[in-house]
């Protein structure tokens, strides 16, 4: 019955003040919310990627090689270190499909063990068969037993589909140069038969050994000897973890890890400091009922207990509503816009840090009442009984500077005084405020660099109108031969073996052109444009940071007769997609290499040349606006995280706000009632208690666009290997940042400025409360 | 002519569903420059007179002029500016804003109205010149009140009103804070209306008026005012 009663008694409290407590959980919803919420995404993911990775057998390193002897396949074998390796053959083919989208080929054997795919329908049942992309399969409505064209060897060739599977080297699936974001619809995999294959090239052919690693081995070491028994055979050595797929899944893991770990700390601070106000108010409010409650007989125990649930309860239920949430909110919403092909649709919930969480939050609204508690109970009942002490007024720094203080108006006077007594409070809206600038700026910063990055590659850099993928058959004189009408720049990308300074070894984009290529320009840091350098190579700037190299140093790069020559890079560029290295056609021949357009950029004069576009030189064209719509497109996951961020944002500023200006509010509704009668106008009192609350917007504003370039930098890093977004705080999205944070306090002005209307000059002069 | 006139003046409350009149239809005069106090006993409808001559309460019935202008149908801006400019008020519990000092709680009234006096010399006059810095809850309650009166006066109002302004003082510095009220009064030529339940006070005004339940019990005129100093309660 005593626990009944006193449970009411909370219910009741808690109903009184209703907003404060809303605000409490509120703040407890979100705070659980965004770290369950994110904690999810990289838990989904990293959980989902290990049990296909462990499904699929996935290899430790992928050696690139051409024409491997049999011997060099044993030597690899017997390496120290590998406990397995396979070969197999790996090529891009354009499909007959419409679009004309583009398939790799894997060759698999009976005995194949690595890389195996994950099949969910069917199998690879008969020689001419093949295992297709289920996600490619699904976005062209491929069935079993449908046919797909491929153009293997210069030749067209059915394959019978006989199987659906998944891989998991294409979890993050992107072809390359071409692309950045994975689109089913353009490309995928396919898995073929080797036996099917040799009868297409005549004979055995192979181009890649997957290799596992034993436990415990030194993967450079690995590396370093297989480098050694290929020589010039060995094109270039891929690690787990350099790959497109495996690379994406990890950096995204590694961003929500980090988002986790820093995001929600604000939300949790800002929960203590809203329970911090709100329970000290409640607790000194209810003072005799506290010294009732003693003189009553209740123990020191049950009493903290009491006031210490209030927050608890909040808490509490405040986790709950987070946990079932934040799983739902960013997993399903946030998973399916990074475009990773996953095993199935599960979310996980990573339960552990859910109860460290709750412990946090637990201690943010329960401790924090506590806390405001026992400060009052240290009283004894019968002067817990007696009237509140009136609050004293205290002198403040600012007196202590007369030249300033003297001229200030009272108003001015009364605000510095109340606000410099509660401090907490104003730490509280400031922290808030600074939360939904940073929140609102760090989305804006996101939406700018993620929308440039389209802009920067195929408007600044490349002014082409058309990308032309060669056949091999074609070389630099036939393209000069043929005379096409416009301007033509041959380029060669291929990819090539480096090894920086420090000893590690990586496979890295190479793009080879002439130095004066009117349809590339090439710019650095700060826009300004750059040439080719004649004498070295150029290197963009993220490629630099992951290299760990800078102007000036020398990378060994690895050339076609398997030597490695030293190349000196004298310059960085930027380049915010597609990161590599660049070099001129004279600078790649001098390395002793002979140059090979891989693709032609072409700005036509008139219209497109059809002939030779239809031609069997031509393996594949893209538009370069294309190209630019489909980044584009491809980037709008952004949007859906920037009206995340700014909605969050706007609840900060919201239950901050609001909270601040009704508990300055209801504590001083004794001043502003004399105020009032005093003749003061509903405008100044208003001022009187609002100037607190701009205060706290203009010093959260200005502290919250450091904290917003710093969430914009973690979330843009971890966004693509290949993007190198840079955050450039730019004065627009400051002034609209401010805007926005200015039009969230004004909102919340506004309500409170209604409810402090109704000021019941009668009522609230007639005694002491 | 009547500086502050009632006219059939009726007030009524709902209170959870019924009506109560605090003021019952009640009519009279207060001439300018007189010490005037409103008696009852709780619950007569003093306090309601007082906040309808203040501007801080309008009657549902009747008209209230003061000094030739009709408050009873002004805007509740217009009360405001009525109130800034022409109502000094004095409480029973003095509200002063504890974060101002005590000079800073009397220069207040002087930074909202058209015509104040010196902020300092109302101080000096009410006895605290010694107390300019000191914040309210480092003085007693008389002094408090004695601030309250400073910061009246300071307004330089027509009206000064006084609600029970001796209920939170012990006797000997009750008469003091009267005294004071009345000389300010008469020296500056003010209009003051003190509401009480203390029979005792009114020996000290130029006019009583007895409230019971609402209405007007009767209305007194003192030709000879007695010194507050010398009122015994």
């Amino acid at each position: 019955m005593v626990v009944h009663s006193l449970f009411t008694k909370s219910i009741r409290d808690m109903r009184k003040s209703k907003v404060q407590f809303i605000s409490i959980f509120i703040m407890a919803v979100l705070s659980v919310t965004i770290v369950t919420g994110l904690d999810s995404m990289w838990k989904t993911i990293g959980e989902q990627t290990d049990i296909m990775y462990a499904a699929s057998e996935i290899s430790d390193m992928w050696v690139n090689i051409s024409n491997p002897s049999e011997k060099e396949l044993w030597s690899i074998s017997r390496t120290k270190g590998v406990e397995l390796a396979e070969k197999r053959f790996v090529i891009n083919a354009l499909t007959g499909l419409e679009g004309r989208p583009t398939l790799k080929i894997y060759t698999i054997s009976r005995s194949s063990r690595l890389d195996r795919p994950i099949i969910q329908q069917g199998g690879l049942k008969s020689r001419g068969g093949a295992i297709i992309d289920s996600s490619f399969a699904k976005e062209h409505g491929l069935k079993i037993n449908d046919t797909i064209e491929l153009k293997v060897n210069g030749r067209w060739t059915g394959f019978k589909i006989e199987g659906l599977a998944m891989s998991s080297e294409h979890i993050y699936s992107v072809k390359g140069t071409t692309t950045i974001i994975p689109d089913p619809q353009k490309y995928g995999f396919i898995i073929i038969s080797e036996d099917m294959l040799k009868s297409i090239y005549g004979q055995k052919i192979y181009n890649q050994v997957c290799i596992k690693l034993s436990a415990g081995a030194d993967a450079a070491a690995v590396e370093a000897e297989i480098d050694k028994v290929l020589g010039d055979n060995l094109i270039g050595i891929v690690k787990r973890g350099e790959d497109s797929s495996t690379n994406n899944v990890w950096s995204n893991i590694s961003q929500f890890r980090t988002l986790a770990a820093i995001f929600p700390l604000m939300f949790f601070i800002v929960t203590a400091l809203i329970t911090q106000s709100t329970m000290l108010r409640l607790v000194e409010n209810q003072r005799g009922q506290i010294g009732i409650l003693k003189a009553l007989g209740y123990t020191k125990g049950r009493i903290l207990w009491h006031y210490t649930s209030y927050g608890m309860y909040m808490g509490l239920l405040g986790a709950i509503v987070g946990l079932l949430l934040g799983p739902n909110l960013f997993g399903r919403v946030l998973i399916p816009w990074l475009k990773l092909t996953l095993a199935d649709d599960r979310i996980l919930v990573n339960y552990t840090n859910f109860i460290f969480s709750l412990i946090l939050i637990l201690i943010c609204t329960g401790g924090i009442s506590l806390y405001a508690c026992l400060r009052l109970l240290r009283d004894s009942p019968s002067m817990l009984l007696r009237d509140k002490p009136p609050k004293e007024g205290k002198h403040i720094f600012l007196e202590a500077l007369p030249k300033l203080w003297n001229r200030m108006r009272f108003s001015r006077k009364l605000i510095a005084r109340n606000t410099l007594r509660n401090k907490l409070r104003m730490a509280m809206s400031i922290i808030g405020i600074t939360g939904c600038t940073g929140l609102v700026v760090a989305a804006l910063t996101l939406t700018v660099m993620v929308n440039g990055i389209a802009g920067h590659a195929y408007e600044t850099t490349y002014k082409y109108d058309q990308k032309i993928l060669l056949d091999e058959k074609v070389d630099s004189r036939f393209i000069r031969n043929i005379r096409l009408d416009g301007t033509v720049t041959q380029i060669a990308e291929t990819a090539a073996a480096v090894i920086s300074p420090d000893g590690s070894r990586t496979m890295k984009m190479l793009s080879v052109f002439p130095q004066d290529s009117p349809l590339i320009r090439l710019t650095d840091m700060d826009g300004n444009l750059v040439r080719l350098a004649e004498d070295g190579i150029t290197i963009t700037r993220k490629l630099a940071e992951t290299l760990k190299v800078k102007a000036g140093d020398s990378i060994q790069i690895k050339r076609t007769d398997g030597s490695y020559v030293y190349a000196p890079i004298r310059q960085i560029i930027y380049m915010a997609t597609g990161q590599g290295i660049f070099m001129t056609d004279e600078y790649y021949e001098s390395m002793g290499e002979t140059f090979k357009p891989t693709a032609i950029l072409v700005k036509w004069n008139n219209k497109p040349d059809r002939a030779f576009l239809q031609s069997d030189n031509v393996d594949e064209y893209v538009d370069r606006v294309s190209q630019m719509k489909d980044v584009k497109a491809s980037t709008r996951v952004v949007y859906i995280a920037a009206v995340l961020l700014i909605f969050m944002g706007g609840i900060l500023a919201f239950v901050v706000l609001y909270n601040s200006s009704m508990l300055n509010f209801s504590e001083r509704i004794r001043d502003l009632t004399t105020l009032k009668v005093l003749g003061f106008y509903q405008k100044e009192i208003r001022s009187l208690v609002l100037t607190e609350n701009i205060l706290s917007v203009i010093s959260g504003s200005i502290l919250g666009v450091p904290v917003g370039k710093v969430i914009a930098d973690i979330i843009a890093r971890g966004l693509d290997d290949q993007m190198d977004l840079v955050s450039r705080i730019s004065f627009q999205t400051v002034a609209v940042s401010g805007a926005i944070t200015l039009v969230f306090a004004l909102i919340i002005n506004g309500i409170a400025a209604r409810k402090m209307k109704n000021i019941d000059m009668l009522e609230s002069l007639k005694s002491v409360e | 002519m009547d500086f502050i006139r009632f006219e059939n003046v009726e007030r009524e409350y709902h209170v959870g569903g019924h009506v109560i009149k605090a003021v019952d239809g009640i009519s009279f005069g207060i001439r300018k420059g007189t010490v005037n106090v409103v008696l009852g006993q709780s619950g007569a409808g003093k306090t309601t007179v007082l906040n309808l001559i203040g501007g801080m309460d309008s009657p549902t019935k009747g008209r209230i002029i003061v000094d030739g202008q009709e408050i009873s149908s002004m805007s509740e801006y217009e009360l405001t500016t009525f109130r800034r400019n022409k109502i000094g008020f004095v409480f029973q519990f003095y509200n002063l804003v504890p974060n101002l000092t005590v000079l800073e709680n009397v220069q207040l009234a002087k930074e909202i109205c058209s015509d104040p006096l010196d902020s300092k010399e109302m101080l000096i006059k009410v006895g605290l010149e010694h107390r300019l810095d000191n914040f309210p809850s480092q003085i007693s309650g008389g002094e408090q009140q004695r601030v309250s009166i400073a910061r009246a006066l300071a307004k330089n109002p027509q009206i000064v009103l006084c609600d029970e302004p001796t209920g939170a003082l012990d006797s000997v510095t009750g008469r003091k804070v009267l005294r004071l009220i009345c000389d300010a009064a008469y020296s500056m030529g003010k209009t003051v209306i003190i509401v009480t339940h203390n029979a005792m006070i009114a020996h000290m005004a130029d006019t009583v008026i007895h409230m019971k339940d609402g209405k007007i019990a009767g209305i007194e005129y003192n030709d000879e005012q007695m010194d507050a100093e010398a009122i015994v309660w």
